[in-house]
């Protein structure tokens, strides 16, 4: 005996057993008055007969016929045969409408829908199978099908609405209510209660696809989860001097820099922030001694191959997040001067000269804090302070402190345009020396061209009787974006920069770079660079700089 | 003397008693809104009804409920104000109301996922998109019932008529063109190209073979001479002649751009780009980007009343505001933290803005000139977005 044998005759028992059990408990149940006489009477009282006679195209009576007639409301299916005399009969018939028909040799011959069978009544259809009725029961039959296919339709329809998450979800909202003194909580205000915050769960009802269900999940988990990103870039650079007599020429330069940044959402509106950094290669800055970074990044190199922390901070925005707050080991410049066309060195300019107004006068990440008003109405007010020296045994020495004010708005019917000004102090310079001030603009003359220019200035006292001095820098230039270019992305831009020392020292250095973006998270650019300085003994030096970087951002 | 107040007071009573009984005639006669320009329209996607709000009460009038598990999803009146319909997206039925009894007199079975719709000017047919189903229903207004369904969309979100009720224009959200509808036959017969994809796209699988974020509308101007289309991943907005149907100028705009929204004096038009949290403002003369400003994430819709925009930012529960006569920011109304904003219509005088917020299963009515708002609390569970009749903001996320 297989399995499966056993499987069917044990099953053959059960049903047996179950039938029996199931006879017993209707004799039961039809022994039981007063409900199933009723219920016996009432299916009685609705019946009533249906009768005919069946004759061919000739009038002759069609013997041995089977007649069929189908409730139209349930299905259920009733068939006599005709007698000798093409005489059928259907003696109790449950009443409603039926669809009459006769067959022959598998094909539908005659078919009536909608035949009445009242209470108690005695219908009569008399049939004559002829091409016509023959046709007309085609007809009939097409019809069905049609009536058929349509409720398919329907059905599949309603199956694929219905093939979604159909279970309410719940979500916790924050609800006010009022609380009496025994703690019994009311939805609206009652007298003697108090306005108290709660969190209460609520059914949403809405009817989600799997997808989006999963769409949703993942970005919960995203939300909840430090994202990493990676900034990823390698700049080379080849120097050919065509002034002066440095040694350096003809050289090839490269410097790889890979930053990681972390960031969590800890609180409302908070968040935190950590870079590290590590590079490795030389730039042209190692050999040539120009007053500004021909490479941006070698501003970033503390050490080689050597993983660095180079900010980490929490920022929480408050008031209505119109004030921002920053504090940590931070890049204060990051937060300043942030011009539009010439404020990064991973997609814009490289040279340090049009990254940054080279006034601003600070080298080094240190701990500090950094605020921003944002008026929502164009203004933007700025402070921030920062350790200055990463030498320094406390904060009070080596305090840096860079203030701003900066105004957006469209003049003289331009697009947008942002002007702003700073000024700094540093404790860690003699008293003469540590102020310095800046402004700068950028400001869109047609949807795809921009100009920017800066100006700084920050003392300097030579100590020659002369007093206070200003070391200068100026920049400006040109950047193109959405228009004159290659990709949608695409970015290009010609920029000039000019560094004035007291000391005599002066720097011209002229750079225009393209970069083509050739994904959503890589960037190719290509640079060239001129620089002429004029260095404190006179010996004039000049380089060109071909380069190309190559950045991954994810 | 005496006489003359004895006149006042009876004609004052038979005054008093025509209005009860005009009242009480329209009560007995099932009338629930006598004029139709009087209500909000509330989409309630949880709760599955639309609700009416009185615009000068600020009183829920009623609503009407559409069947479990319906999630409707937009709201609009018809041209004449006599039916209120919406499409029910889980439940692929379009839903047909009678505006003075809120008696839901048709239930039409549509394609799958039907959410943004439209009428004809002419007010006849009712198109209803099927996103999920990448068609349109045609529905007749006059016999309230479906007479065609359009397919070879690929889905289509927002459709717009020409003035002359001619043709109809549809943007497809899973596609970089505009369909060209002939509403005589109601035929899909052009298929207009908004912008080609640049030639680096073969080295990007991740962005453009990705979830496409192609064209939400076409965007009619004012003056109806053109419209605009913007593209979410091509950064875009085509300009299309209605009388080539060809795209006559593309403007490069901010990223992922959701659509565009025209401003009520017909100069400007605003894309909010989720792309970047920006708004392109493009001066509708020149076709140019007038200015780019800074906006807020997630952005559902824009509003303009009282010489500004409203732009909404569904998770921050900001709405961000720009000045429009000197194209700056104007300030931002906080309405609330951890909520959710969705949507929002603009009364017909452009005084007020009617904003839903699911969170919290209010609307917000916002006074356009002083930034105050003032809550309407439960309206229904999940408001989704609102509609006026005769307003020039009713739209859909």
């Amino acid at each position: 005996m297989t399995c499966w044998s056993a499987r069917v005759r044990t099953r053959w028992r059960s049903g047996a057993v179950v039938a029996v059990a199931m006879m017993a408990w209707s004799a039961g149940a039809s022994a039981q008055a007063p409900v199933a006489p009723q219920m016996k009477m009432d299916m009685a009282d609705h019946r009533g007969a249906l009768q005919g006679r069946v004759r061919d195209a000739a009038g002759a009576p069609v013997a041995d016929l089977p007649v069929t007639a189908v409730n139209e409301e349930n299905g259920a299916q009733y068939v006599v045969n005709t007698d000798a005399q093409g005489v059928y009969e259907f003696g109790a018939l449950p009443t409603g409408k039926y669809s009459v028909s006769t067959a022959s040799g598998g094909l539908t011959t005659f078919r009536r829908r909608g035949v009445e069978i009242a209470m108690d009544g005695k219908a009569t259809l008399d049939i004559t199978l002829d091409a016509a009725s023959a046709a007309a029961a085609a007809e009939g039959e097409r019809l069905e099908l049609l009536q058929r296919i349509a409720a398919l339709e329907q059905r599949i329809s309603d199956l694929e609405s219905t093939a979604v998450l159909s279970e309410p979800e719940t979500r916790v909202r924050r609800v006010e209510v009022y609380v009496d003194e025994n703690g019994q909580e009311y939805d609206e205000p009652v007298p003697g209660t108090r306005r108290s915050v709660t969190y209460r769960r609520e059914r949403t009802y809405r009817r989600q696809t799997i997808s989006e269900k999963i769409d949703e999940a993942m970005e919960e988990a995203a939300r909840r989860s430090v994202s990493l990103g990676v900034d990823a870039a390698v700049a080379m650079q080849f120097a050919a001097r065509n002034r002066g007599q440095l040694e350096a020429n003809e050289r090839a330069y490269a410097l790889a820099s890979a930053d990681l940044f972390f960031t969590a959402g800890i609180a409302q509106n908070t968040l935190f922030f950590a870079d590290i950094v590590g590079l490795s290669g030389s730039p042209p800055d190692a050999e040539i001694p120009t007053l500004t970074l021909i490479n941006g990044y070698t501003a970033r190199l503390v050490a080689q191959n050597e993983l660095n922390l180079r900010e980490a901070w929490l920022r929480t925005e408050l008031f209505g997040n119109r004030l921002a707050l920053t504090a940590g080991r931070l890049d204060l410049t990051n937060y300043f001067d942030a011009n539009a066309f010439a404020n990064d060195e991973s997609t814009q300019f490289i040279s340090d000269a049009l990254v940054n107004n080279q006034m601003l006068g600070l080298a080094v990440n240190g701990t500090g804090v950094a605020t921003e008003f944002d008026a929502r109405n164009g203004i933007r007010l700025k402070f921030g302070l920062q350790q200055s020296k990463t030498e320094a045994t406390n904060l009070s020495d080596s305090v840096f402190t860079l203030s701003e004010v900066g105004y957006t708005f469209t003049p003289f019917s331009l697009p947008e345009g942002t002007y702003r000004v700073w000024f700094r102090t540093d404790n860690t310079l003699p008293d003469a020396l540590r102020k310095g001030f800046g402004f700068s603009f950028d400001q869109k003359v047609t949807p795809a061209i921009g100009l920017f220019a800066r100006y700084g200035q920050a003392q300097v006292d030579l100590g020659l009787g002369a007093g206070v001095e200003y070391d200068k820098f100026v920049s400006f230039g040109v950047g193109f974006q959405k228009g004159l270019i290659f990709n949608p992305d695409d970015a290009w831009g010609v920029g000039f920069a000019r560094m004035d020392l007291r000391t005599g020292e002066r720097e011209n250095l002229v750079e225009g770079y393209y970069n083509l973006q050739m994904t959503e998270r890589l960037r190719m650019s290509f640079h060239l660079t001129g620089v002429l300085d004029t260095p404190e003994d006179g010996e004039r030096f000049g380089y060109i700089f071909p380069g190309i970087r190559l950045q991954a951002a994810f | 003397m005496l006489t003359r107040y004895f006149r006042i007071v009876v004609a004052g009573g038979l005054g008093a008693a025509a209005v009860a009984a005009a009242a009480a005639s329209l009560d007995a006669q099932g009338v629930k809104i006598s004029d139709p320009t009087s209500v909000v329209m509330i989409v309630n996607r949880d709760s599955n009804d639309i609700a009416f709000m009185d615009i000068k009460t600020k009183k829920m009038v009623g609503s009407v409920f559409l069947g479990n598990n319906v999630n409707p999803h937009m709201v609009m009146m018809s041209p004449d104000g006599r039916y209120v319909v919406t499409g029910g997206t889980r439940a692929n039925k379009a839903f047909i109301i009678d505006t003075k009894t809120l008696q839901l007199v048709k239930t039409i079975p549509t394609d799958i996922a039907p959410e943004h719709l439209a009428f004809s000017p002419d007010g006849r047919w009712y198109y209803q998109g099927n996103p999920d189903g990448d068609s349109i229903s045609v529905i007749d207004m006059q016999s309230l019932s479906k007479i065609k369904t359009i397919p070879g969309l690929a889905e289509p979100l927002n459709v717009t008529f020409l003035p002359d009720g001619s043709k109809a224009y549809v943007g497809n959200y899973g596609a970089h063109w505009v369909g060209v509808i002939d509403v005589r036959r109601h035929e899909l017969i052009k298929k207009i190209q908004i912008a080609e994809v640049p030639g680096v796209a073969k080295l990007d699988p991740d962005k453009y073979l990705g979830e496409i974020h192609g064209i939400n509308i076409a965007a009619p101007s004012y003056d109806g001479r053109y419209l605009y289309a913007a593209d979410g991943t091509l950064g875009v907005v085509g300009v299309i002649d209605p009388r080539e149907d060809k795209v006559i100028k593309h403007i490069r705009v901010g990223k992922d751009p959701w659509r565009i929204y025209m401003s009520h004096d017909g100069r400007y038009g605003i894309t909010p780009n989720n792309g970047d949290e920006t708004i392109s403002i493009i001066d509708l003369q020149s076709n140019t980007v007038a200015a780019t400003l800074e906006a807020g994430p997630d952005m559902t819709g824009v509003n303009f009343a009282a010489g500004k925009a409203f732009v909404i930012s569904s998770t921050s529960g900001f709405v961000y505001v720009y000045d429009m006569n000197r194209l700056k920011p104007a300030g931002r109304i906080k309405i609330g933290t951890n909520i959710q904003l969705e949507t929002a219509t603009t009364d017909p005088r452009d005084d007020k803005l009617y904003l839903a917020e699911s969170t919290n299963h209010e609307v917000i009515i916002i006074d356009a000139r002083t930034h105050e708002f003032e809550r309407v609390r439960n309206v229904g569970l999940f408001p989704w977005g609102t509609h006026i009749m005769d307003s020039k903001d009713n739209y859909c996320h």
